[in-house]
This record gives C-alpha cells, structure tokens and sequence, in this order.
C-alpha cells in the first residue's frame, strides 16, 4: 500500500474511500457539530438568556430626549450628579453609552421584568454588568431592547468594555438591585460609593 | 522525489467526478465568495437595513 | 505572463529535489524578512501592553497604552502574519510545484506596495494619528492616511494572491507536476481563496471609511463592524488553512509523516472555503443590528461544517505523524511514535506545541464563545485575547516559527545560528504562551474587560472590585507573557543572525552541522513501507486502525471540549434572564 507525503503530488485517482477508523472519526466529530448546532435553536425557545431583543434603529436625539423623560418621570435621587432612577416593572427602561459615563443610574428590584434599551450617542461602547458579567454591544444610531430579569439584589456596575476613547477606562455605572421587597442590600463584597470626585 | 512526482497518472483510470471537483480551484473559489456574499454580507446587510425606525421618542 | 524560465533560473535541493525557480526563491526571503520586522515592532508593542495591564507595574500612560495595542495588533495580526503567509504562497505555489514564478516583476511590486503600504500605517500610528485599535470602529476616526496606507498594503497582497493562481496555471500548462497538486499545495490555494474573499470585504469596508475620513460620505457604525469583521476574523482564517498546510510541511520534512487520505484532507479544506469565513458573525453576536437567524447560521460557520474540517485535520495531521514515525520503525505500543519523535528538532517541537494549544485551548474556547448565547459571558472580556493568543500565536505562528527554522537552510541556505538555543526556543514560546493565553482567558471569566488601560478604575466615579484571583491571574499572565517574549526574542536574534551573519552550511565527518535533523539525515521510512503500511491498515486491528495513538488523544481532545462546552452553558444559566 503505498505511501506518501502532504509534499507529494498524489498519484492517479485518489478520491477513494478512507479507512473505517477515520470514517468513524469524521462521523463522531460530524454528530458533535450537530450537536454544538442544535444547542443554539434549543436555547434560544428554551433558555433563559438570548440576544435576540427588540431591535430598532434610532436617531441619538431622539434616544436622548426619551430617556430624558424617562429619568424625569422616574427620578428618586443622584449619584455624584447621575440620576438615580426608579422605574416600575415590567416597562421600557433606557440606557445611553455617552462617552465616558452611563446614564442613568437604574434601580431595579430582584424578579422583575423591564425591558432594557441600550443605545449610545456617539461611539460605540461595551455593556458589560458586573459581576454578572453579562455583556452586550452598544452602538450608536441602534436601539437594543433587551427583556431582563434581575436574578440577585446588589450594588452592581457597569464597565464599558469597548474603546470608546481616552476615556474609556473612567467609564463606568451603576445598577442597583433591590431585593423583591424594595429594599437595597448592603452586600460586604459589593462596590460602596467611596468617590466625592464627579467623573 | 521529482521522479515520482514526474510519473504519469494512470490513463485508464477514468478521474471521479468529486476528484475533478475538488481540482477546480476557480470553482471553489467562486462559490466560496457567492456563499460568503449571501449567507454573511448580503443577509447581515439585508437585516441591518430592514430594521424598523424606533417609535422614539 | 513573462516568457517560460530558462534551466539556469532554477537550482534543485540538495534535500527535497525540489526544482528551486530563483525568483521565488528571493521573493520568499523578502517576505520572510519584512514578516520578522513586522514581528519585532509587534514584539516590543506586546511587552510594553504587557507590562501596563499587569497593574503592578502599569508602565505606559494611558494615551501611550492604547496606541501601542492598536500597533500590536495591526503588526502581529496583519503585517507579521500575511508577509508570512506571501511567503507560504510562493512556497506552496512555485517551490512545490517545481515551476517559475508567474510574473516576477509584478511579484516584486505588490512585495514593495506591502512594504509602502505598511510603513505609512506604521508612521500614522506612532505618530499618535490612529489612536483607534485594529478595529478603528467608526465613529472612532484616524487620520486618513492610516486607512489609505491599509489599502496599499491589501492591494499588494490582493495581487500577490492572483500571482498564485497565476503560477498553478503556468506551473500546469508547462506540466512541472502531474495529477493533482499536492496536500500543501491544496492547503496554500485554500488560504489563497480565503484571502480573495478577506481582501474583497477589506476593499469593501477600507475605502467607504477612508472616503468617510476625508468627510466624503457616511459610513453606519453597524454596517462597518458587520463588513470590518469579514475582513478581520476572515484574515485569521487565512492562518488556519496557512497554519495547517505548514503542519502538513512540517510533519512531512521532521518526520516522514505521510496522509492518510487525500479525500479526507482535501474535503476538509474545502469545507474551509465554502463555510468558514461567515463565522465573523461571531463578533456581532451581541450587536443590535442583525437578528438570530442570521447569528445562529453564520456563526455555526454553517451547522459547523467548518469546525468539521478543523475536527478532521485535527485527527488526520497527528495520524499523518503517527504513521510516518510507524513506518521509520518507531511504531512501539501506543505513543512510542510520540515518545521517539524528534522532540530536541525545534521544527517538531514547534508543530507539536501548535497542533496541541491550537486544538485543545484556542479551538475549544473559540468555539464556545462563539456560541450565540455563550457569547454573552464572554463578548469583550479577557476571554477574548485569551482565546485567540491560544490560536493565531500559539498556533500560527508557533507553526511558522517552527517552518524557519527549516527555510533557513532550505531558502537561505545558511546554517541556524545558536543552534541550541534554536532547539529550545519553542518550549519557551509554547509554555509562556499556554500560561498567559490560559491565564487571561481565566480572568475574562471574572468580567475582567479587553483593551482597558485600568482595572482599579482609579479614575473611574464608582469603583470595581474584582475578585483577589483576577490579581493574582493577571501576575501570570505577565509570567507567561515575558517568558513568551523571552521565547520571540530568542526567534528574532537566532533568524536575523543566520540570514545576515549566518554560516553557509556544511557537512563534518558526513553529518549536517547546526541544522535541524530533518535537513541533514532527511526521515526515511524503513525499505519494507509499504508492507508494514498494509499491516497498520488491515481489518484485523480493528477501529482502533492504523493510528491508534492519535485516535486516544483525539478522543481525550473530545471529552475536553464536551466538558467545557456544558461548563459554559451551566455559566450562563446562573445570570440574569436577558432575551
């Protein structure tokens, strides 16, 4: 049986069939990739966490001006300058990624449903909420309208994980999760405001 | 090496057609850039432009 | 085309019998050296990002920081890289088929529009005038000439591509092969057409954004990451399919290694140029553009028909080794192929180390974190650099500093200066790379984002406060980076000093002297082959077949990534519920 090398030009025909051991091999790694496909459909009717969202392009001004009104109709207090929103559940919250900063500061209560909408107003940005680590592109002219669910209460942030600039490693929010009765938990091993300085 | 490599195929051994298939690099390449621009470019463009303006505000 | 080579344009290898066209030959060392330039500017460039994400030391200013990662991945992943991988194409194309190069002068052209082209990118970033990362993602804007040197540099490899072609065509009509072309060859022109369907978006995305940095015309920020990211990720698998003919080189010139079945590799590479450039999708998992349908069949690389090729070289490049050790005699047991290989050859140890990070850490991880949901864990944390550190470094070019040391006597018909310190240059790269790609990936999983000048956020309103570990992961990283560095450095000094100041090479007492043992006593399988080859393929071994080492580990290679896989969806079922 003769042999040669990947360097070699093979000679005649060589599209013949291969060894049984290596036709195993391709369909084993064949039923995985099935496998690996699947799990994608499944998850996205069965799992709980998906990007699929509600998508819409938007013009920056008007994103501005309804979130905006959104933090005027749900204001219960600042941070350092930041609103501190309180919206009820179940309804459309807003999100801008301005470089360097996050606006609003949400206060959201553990178990309930809002629908998150992402947008920035100038570059693009990197959602990424810690410590859950859950991450999401925010891009400029785009509305993201994901429908979360806070699972624990705490004092969470929001690292901007795309470079947006200089800036880019100043830019961090806050998120605020309360329990499912309202009340905000002081949790050890959770950031604390410690900053007098406005970003 | 050269002499092996210099040796003539077998004529009459007629070549497979998946054999004359896969020699076809200008073939290949066609259709790896027609699946590129439909399934990747053409869709994602197709998906980006037709979505909605948002109601907003 | 120019008129057919004259017998003096061509000499033959004392090694390969290979008829050498001399107009490759040059063009290869051109390459070659512009790809070592190329790698010591994004060497110095990693050392210095190294050194400021290592917190303890936080070197460079964060102005500095940012324009110095834009540097190294335009230099590693682009210039180093694809002046490599034009030296591969000559290789693959000319050298293999014992033909002339078609068109030299215009070869020579797009060599020095590369040149041009990546030297006034090179200006615009040091200058401070793209501060704006490999992805300059619009609106981030740089100054024009940054996109327009980027276009030059495309061009010239657009051109170098069709010159492949050009050369399969003229290497066919003037019959300096028969049948088909070889595995290498197959795998060359794979890359080729991968780098026309690169090449096509990078024109489609490069000359909107520079007209749009001229203030000429609007550029969508979501309709340039879509098409930026067909170019970006595409490039990187035009170093697969590179990355893998170089195995099949390697494991052909250190030990013998024979293909187990055309059919199977070829479909395999086909598989790669039918569906694996979609897979950018992979980066807009989590972008607002584009919806699931799209997402789920592009980043599969269509049902993972393109993971499928990968799976298959994976198993046929490490049998192809296998049953080449068999067939010199060294077939003992299960892995006495492997414990009798040519391990002190820096050739094998280098082909080795990419086939076994390249598989088990970047291929797994990737495909994982490409997963749509996963993604969501994962997208622009550490995970990220983590993972492709694991591919394009410890795979491609691990993969392609290994081949050096083989061009250098093979091309540059110089002897491989400080020999052995040659021999253990690829432990030094493999291990610092493992520890820093396993590293980082590790605290990406802690939330730990990617091209951030500080996580102590000591300027930031509110403060983050990492888990402990994430300080202590990143020290290691720093470990395994500088011993990496260590590791390419070593590389730069032994290839520069043996192309420039390099000894010819010689023979004493009938042994090659300070070259690899592939060049001086070429693997010769034992006169009974063919034999012995019957034997390993008969129906009496079984399913375990002809190489049953590689099919243990190629079923270890499996249960790792089912296990990783399952890890990470569990992961993801603990954080909020988002849809």
């Amino acid at each position: 049986m003769e042999t040669h090398t990947g360097m070699q030009s093979p000679k005649g025909v060589w599209w013949k069939r291969a060894h049984p051991t290596e036709r195993m091999w391709v369909a084993i790694a064949f039923g995985w990739c099935m496998v690996l496909f699947a799990m994608m459909p499944l998850w996205h009717f069965k799992g709980g966490q998906n990007p699929a969202g509600v998508r819409y392009r938007v013009k920056p001004a008007d994103y501005m001006r309804r979130t905006q009104e959104f933090i005027a109709a749900h204001k219960v207090g600042t941070d350092q300058g930041i609103p501190i929103v309180e919206p009820p559940a179940g309804s459309d919250i807003y999100l801008i990624g301005l470089s360097f900063a996050w606006h609003p500061i949400l206060k959201l209560r553990q178990g309930t449903e809002y629908t998150l909408h992402l947008s920035s107003l100038d570059v693009n940005h990197g959602f990424s909420l810690y410590p859950m680590n859950i991450n999401f592109q925010v891009v400029p002219g785009y509305d993201y309208g994901l429908r979360v669910t806070p699972t624990e209460a705490g004092d969470l942030r929001i690292v901007c994980n795309e470079f947006c600039g200089i800036g880019h490693h100043t830019m961090v929010g806050r998120v605020i999760v309360t329990d499912s009765a309202g009340r905000e938990v002081a949790v050890a091993d959770r950031a604390e405001i410690t900053r007098e300085v406005a970003p | 090496m050269p002499p092996e490599q210099r040796s003539a195929a077998d004529p009459s051994e007629p070549v497979p057609l998946g054999q004359r298939f896969f020699d076809n690099w200008l073939l290949l390449m066609v259709l790896g850039i027609v699946i590129m621009l439909l399934v990747f470019t053409g869709w994602g463009l197709w998906e980006i432009t037709s979505l909605e303006p948002s109601p907003l505000p | 085309m120019t008129a057919p080579a004259k017998a003096g344009d061509f000499r033959t290898c004392p090694v390969t019998g290979l008829q050498i066209h001399r107009d490759a030959e040059r063009l290869i060392r051109a390459n070659a050296v512009a790809a070592t330039v190329s790698l010591l500017i994004g060497g110095i460039a990693a050392v210095l990002v190294l050194l400021t994400r290592w917190q303890a030391v936080h070197l460079l200013p964060a102005h500095w920081f940012y324009r110095i990662l834009t540097v190294h991945g335009m230099s590693m992943l682009i210039f180093f890289i694809l002046f490599f991988e034009m030296g591969i194409l000559y290789f693959t194309s000319a050298v293999l088929l014992n033909s002339r190069v078609a068109a030299p002068r215009t070869a020579w052209g797009a060599f020095w529009l590369m040149v041009g082209g990546a030297l006034v990118v090179e200006w615009a970033m040091w200058t401070g005038r793209a501060d704006v990362l490999f992805s300059s993602y619009v609106p981030l804007r740089a100054h024009p000439l940054y996109y327009l040197g980027i276009i030059i540099f495309a061009v010239g490899a657009l051109v170098v591509t069709i010159l492949f072609f050009a050369t399969l065509v003229v290497a066919k009509r003037e019959r300096t092969y028969h049948g088909s072309v070889p595995l290498i060859t197959y795998g060359g022109a794979t890359a080729a057409i991968i780098s026309v369907i690169t090449l096509g978006h990078g024109a489609g995305i490069y000359i909107p954004t520079f007209l749009w940095s001229l203030g000429l015309m609007e550029v969508d920020p979501q309709v340039y990451r879509m098409v930026w990211w067909a170019l970006g990720h595409s490039s990187q698998q035009i170093n697969v399919a590179a990355m893998v003919a170089v195995w099949y080189l390697l494991g052909a010139l250190t030990v013998g290694a024979v293909v187990l079945n055309e059919k199977i590799s070829r479909t395999a590479f086909v598989l790669y140029i039918l569906f694996i450039s979609m897979a950018s999708a992979h980066h807009l998992l989590v972008d607002p553009g584009m919806g699931p349908a799209w997402k789920i069949v592009n980043t599969s690389y269509f049902m993972y028909m393109a993971v499928l090729a990968s799976l298959i070289h994976g198993f046929t490049v490490p049998a192809g080794i296998e049953l080449g050790q068999r067939l010199r005699g060294f077939g003992d047991g299960l892995f006495g192929w492997l414990r009798r290989a040519p391990w002190g050859d820096p050739g094998f140890s280098s082909l080795i180390f990419s086939i076994v990070v390249f598989g088990f850490v970047g291929g797994i991880t990737g495909v994982t974190f490409g997963t749509e949901q996963i993604n969501i864990i994962a997208h622009n944390t550490l995970r990220i650099p983590g993972h492709f550190h694991s591919t394009v470094v410890s795979g491609t070019a691990m993969a392609f500093m290994g081949l050096t040391y083989y061009v250098i006597p093979l091309i540059f018909r110089k002897q491989v200066a400080f020999y052995p310190l040659a021999r253990i240059q690829p432990y030094l790269f493999a291990g610092g790379m493992l520890l820093f790609s396993m590293t980082m990936t590790f605290a990406g999983t802690f939330g730990v984002p990617r091209r951030h000048w500080d996580i102590s956020f000591a300027q930031a309103p509110f403060d983050v406060q990492f888990n402990p570990a994430v300080d202590l992961l990143l020290g290691l990283m720093a470990v395994g980076g500088l011993l990496a560095a260590v590791g390419g450095a070593v590389y730069i000094v032994v290839t520069v000093w043996s192309v420039f100041f390099g000894r010819p090479l010689e023979t004493r007492a009938g042994a090659a002297v300070g070259v690899p043992p592939g060049i001086g006593s070429p693997p010769r399988h034992l006169p009974d082959a063919d034999r012995i080859n019957e034997e390993l393929h008969s129906p009496a071994r079984g399913l375990w077949g002809p190489a049953p080492g590689t099919l243990s580990l190629a079923f270890v290679f499996l249960l790792a990534f089912v296990v990783y896989y399952f890890v990470n969806w569990k992961l993801l079922s603990f954080v909020w519920k988002v849809g």
